[in-house]
């Protein structure tokens, strides 16, 4: 099918640009540090020719362009660079510390979603005592800040019934078990504010879709009313669903920085703030460009995701 | 088949009644219980924050060290802090800097984008390309992460933050705004302006703004209240509000460290922030309920 | 005379609205014998689609229902929802006005007829497939193989009401409710998908109930028109009289009001007043306050009368007891 395939190559291709622009962007970030960047980076170290060295190392003394080529040259090649103060190359921390924030991101997602959409469809359907708690539960759910929650969760879980711990992280080649046992609280504060709006945009969207004038004639053709719900419904429900959690994507992955630094888990979200405390700029530079190249991706996986579902752009189901 | 002469007469009716019975009816219409709550939460919120000075005569940074985490009671209603401080006198300033770089986020994100989506809308063609092109691919960053960037650059503070938000929301308003543009300037009352030969920008500033203007304050109010709990977020890690400025995000960062002994200095400034945002959110709902039956009708 | 395969007994309808109750359907009493084409009409809002979705039991909760409906010596208003729904479908089906807004756009136009027969007959995907492909050529769409596979949205709206009357007939229904199926359609395909469901009548022997709200639709395909006005039905008889011998004052004035090539132009007659609001319809017969014939008598709901063979008229311009009225004056 032609306009699957051009589909496909259009989105695929209209990333490169974003992803370009986003390099840049990163690039300038650290550039545009009031005063010099070096020395910002020193602090009380700085002396004229410490300055002068890691100047030339860090290649600042060289015309932007260069710098910019020489920084996404080596960037594909997989050389990001070195943490400024431990000298530890940059990819060595991502790669510990990208799995983590994966997980986490994932994990969230997968609760937000799990959760998320059947409570949505009892919101659209169910009893009127569901409908109410499904609204207050959004209502509520938007307001309160994740990591307030985070915090409550801790005090209770923690602090209280001491069951789980507050803080902390295991790695999940070390222990299954002791990794989830870590992450419940984290993926819990995290994937409850994603909770909420999957709820809400599957409500309003089996809401919408079963108000539509085609669920009469299936209801004409004898259809049962859970095939309705289920088969018909959520399929169409599917593509708005989707749209957001792309859009929700983002604020996923802004959340996890906070609910990292919250729990102390070692993801690249808590590494970028530490570093902005140190003056790491090159570690900030480097986990910026990692987590948009993150975000980037899956939006267009999302997007890709959402025309197979729109048959005016795949056909069929 | 309705009968439009009865609720004509019932409308008629409406105008004549007494100022109360009048409130109740607004109540009654879709979003009216929203928007007196909400209104109302805010309107307390803002009148104890203006008036915090004349209603507690304590300074938030005073140190009590006889009263280091101590629980509420009737000279510290919410308990006091691991520094001795007053909670609820600290939450009522924390107030002051939260809502105003809240709703200070939000006015420069409308300042940025109500002209911008109104030119694009009203412009349409190239202009419309022009303008929309860059903000579509502001909105595909991710909101916490632009402004960490953005507080790495300039380094952290309220002020920073504020911007921070401010460009974050901006794309969001101006598309709203912009849909918002885009059919009102085909509504009848335009098309005449544009016959009778009035000029664009009058056009603009006369009729299609002011009709735009609802859904884009129904956004606004919603995207208060994440600016608050985003500028909370910001400060709990340290990249916004500086201490010793009392803020909702640095309490709830001091007080995760006593929450097993004192654990008031935890809950309370979370509530204080959901409730403003709570406000917020049923405020910005019960205009876009409001607005969608007026559409019905 | 056939049997009669749907008896209407004395079937109200009223919602629940803002200003109180609507009285949609008012007393309609009507029989539709086996194999015939009825056709039903009457103005916007005069309770067609409504007594229509009485039959079907698509009527919303807020709906209240008063009167009996026998098909096939079954009291449909006896039965649970899920009773109910074995009909739809089956034995009795229905095809709306815009065949976009009946179809998901997000399933296959093949795949939603097989729907129609899985939900009825335990049939193996395959076989089910095949029937529906059958019935796709059946009704006219041209490569049905391999347009089966099509989204809704690929096809004209013509081609959709096919489809949609592929899914309708799918499980051979002993009535189809048709309702206003070609007012959304181009004049040229509106032919063209009458003269398909007269074929479909008489191959599958489908008795159908045709809702219009012009008496040319009707003309072309009915053998019985029932007149309604205001939730209230006033006339019926066979087509050819209906046109000829037009008895209630409405609907001569429905005929006269007819724009057509014969009449002169400038004698396109319109009918005084409006249509009553339902909500407080006025008492006995509706038409009354536009009527240049009421009289007193006419708060008093009309009895219905059997002026000749098949002919009804509910008017009291016709009482019970008076000799029948001479066809040829009318």
């Amino acid at each position: 099918m032609s306009t699957r395939v051009g589909f496909v190559l259009r989105r695929v291709l209209l990333t490169i640009p974003v992803l370009f622009a986003m390099s840049i962007f990163v690039f300038l970030m650290i550039r545009l540090v009031p005063g010099d960047p070096v020395q910002t980076m020193l602090g009380i170290y700085a002396t004229p020719d410490r300055v002068a060295t890691i100047r030339s190392e860090l290649g600042f003394d060289r015309p932007l362009t260069d710098q910019y080529l020489m920084w996404i040259g080596n960037a594909l090649h997989g050389n990001l660079g070195q943490d400024f103060i431990s000298h530890v190359p940059l990819t060595d921390l991502l790669a510990q510390r990208l799995p983590v924030t994966l997980e986490l991101t994932a994990l969230s997602m997968i609760l937000a979603l799990g959760l998320g959409i059947p409570l949505g469809v009892v919101g659209a359907v169910g009893p009127r005592w569901a409908v109410v708690f499904a609204d207050l539960l959004v209502v509520g759910g938007v307001s309160i800040p994740s990591f307030w929650l985070g915090i409550m969760l801790v005090l209770l879980f923690a602090g209280v019934l001491h069951v789980l711990p507050p803080a902390g992280y295991v790695p999940i080649t070390t222990d299954v078990l002791e990794n989830l046992r870590y992450m419940i609280l984290p993926v819990l504060a995290l994937g409850a504010a994603q909770l909420v709006y999957i709820l809400r945009t599957t409500k309003a969207a089996m809401l919408t879709v079963l108000g539509s004038p085609y669920v009469i004639f299936l209801r004409a053709k004898g259809i049962s009313e859970r095939r309705i719900v289920f088969v018909h419904a959520l399929r169409n429900a599917a593509i708005p669903i989707v749209t957001v959690v792309g859009i929700q994507f983002g604020a996923l992955l802004g959340g996890a920085i906070i609910i990292e630094s919250l729990f102390a888990v070692p993801g690249v979200g808590q590494l970028v703030v530490n570093a902005i405390f140190q003056r790491n700029y090159p570690v900030v530079q480097g986990g910026v460009l990692v987590i948009a190249v993150i975000f980037i991706l899956v939006n267009l996986t999302t997007d890709l995701i959402y025309g197979a579902l729109d048959p005016r752009i795949s056909g069929t189901s | 088949m309705a009968s439009s002469v009865g609720t004509a007469h019932q409308r008629l009716g409406a105008s004549h009644a007494p100022p109360l019975r009048r409130l109740f009816r607004q109540l009654r219409e879709p979003g009216g219980v929203e928007i007196f709550i909400g209104g109302g939460i805010l309107a307390v919120l803002v009148i104890a924050t203006v008036l915090a000075p004349l209603l507690v005569s304590q300074d938030p940074n005073a140190i009590d060290a006889l009263r280091v985490l101590g629980p509420p009671n009737h000279a510290h209603p919410f308990g006091s802090d691991a520094e001795g401080r007053d909670v609820l006198v600290r939450i009522l300033y924390s107030y002051r800097v939260s809502l105003s770089v809240a709703v200070g986020s939000t006015l420069a994100a409308m300042a940025l984008s109500v002209p911008l989506g109104l030119l694009a809308g009203y412009a349409g063609g190239w202009t419309d390309t022009l303008l929309m092109r860059p903000v579509d691919s502001l909105q595909a960053f991710p909101a916490l992460l632009l402004a960490i960037a953005l507080i790495a650059i300039i380094g952290p503070g309220s002020i920073v933050v504020l911007l921070s938000i401010a460009i974050v929301h901006s794309p969001i308003l101006a598309r709203v705004i912009r849909a918002s543009v885009l059919i009102t300037r085909e509504q009848p009352y335009v098309i005449s302006a544009r016959a009778r030969g009035r000029s664009a920008l009058g056009i603009m500033f006369l009729h299609v703004l002011p009709n735009s203007l609802g859904p884009t304050l129904a956004q606004a109010s919603i995207l208060t209240a994440f600016a608050i709990q985003f500028q909370a977020a910001l400060s709990f890690v340290g990249l916004g509000t500086q201490p010793p400025t009392p803020e909702l995000g640095l309490m709830l960062y001091d007080g995760r460290d006593v929450f097993t002994i004192a654990p008031w200095v935890e809950i309370y400034p979370g509530l204080a922030l959901a409730i403003a945002a709570l406000g917020f959110i049923l405020l910005g709902n019960g205009i876009s309920r409001r607005l969608e039956a007026g559409r019905q009708r | 005379m056939s049997a009669s395969l749907l008896e209407i007994r004395d079937v109200s309808v009223s919602f629940l609205s803002d200003g109180g109750f609507v009285s949609a359907v008012s007393n309609v009493t009507l029989d539709v014998a086996a194999g015939e084409i009825i056709g039903i009409v009457g103005e916007s809002g005069c309770g067609k689609t409504t007594l229509a979705m009485a039959v079907m039991g698509l009527l919303p909760s807020s709906a209240r229902i008063e009167g009996e409906i026998w098909f096939r010596g079954t009291n449909l208003f006896g039965l649970s929802e899920s009773e109910r729904r074995k009909f739809r479908g089956e034995q009795i089906a229905m095809v709306f006005q815009d065949p976009l807004s009946s179809l998901d756009p997000s399933f296959s136009v093949g795949s939603q007829v097989a729907e129609t027969i899985r939900t009825h007959r335990r049939l193996r995907r395959g076989d089910a497939r095949r029937q529906a492909l059958g019935l796709l050529r059946e009704v006219g769409i041209p490569s049905a193989d391999v347009r089966f596979d099509d989204p809704p949205h690929k096809f004209s709206g013509g081609m959709r009401q096919r489809v949609v009357i592929a899914a309708s007939i799918a499980n051979d229904p002993a009535l189809l409710l048709a309702d206003e199926p070609t007012t959304a359609l181009d004049v040229t395909i509106q032919a063209q998908i009458l003269v398909l469901l007269r074929d479909l009548a008489t191959r599958h022997n489908t008795t159908i109930i045709l809702i219009a709200h012009d008496f040319g639709v009707v003309a072309e395909l009915c053998d019985r028109v029932a007149v309604m006005y205001a939730g209230q039905l006033i006339e019926v008889a066979p087509v050819a009289n209906i046109f000829e011998h037009p008895l209630h004052p409405y609907t001569k004035a429905l005929l006269a009001a007819m724009p057509s090539v014969e009449r002169p132009p400038g004698t396109l007659q319109v009918i005084q007043g409006q249509v009553p609001d339902l909500s407080a319809p006025p008492p006995g017969c509706r038409f009354a306050p536009r009527c240049a014939y009421r009289m007193d008598q006419c708060q008093e709901t009309p009895i219905s009368v059997t002026e000749s063979p098949g002919h009804e008229v509910a008017c009291w311009l016709y009482p019970p007891g008076m000799p029948p009225v001479d066809q040829t004056t009318g």
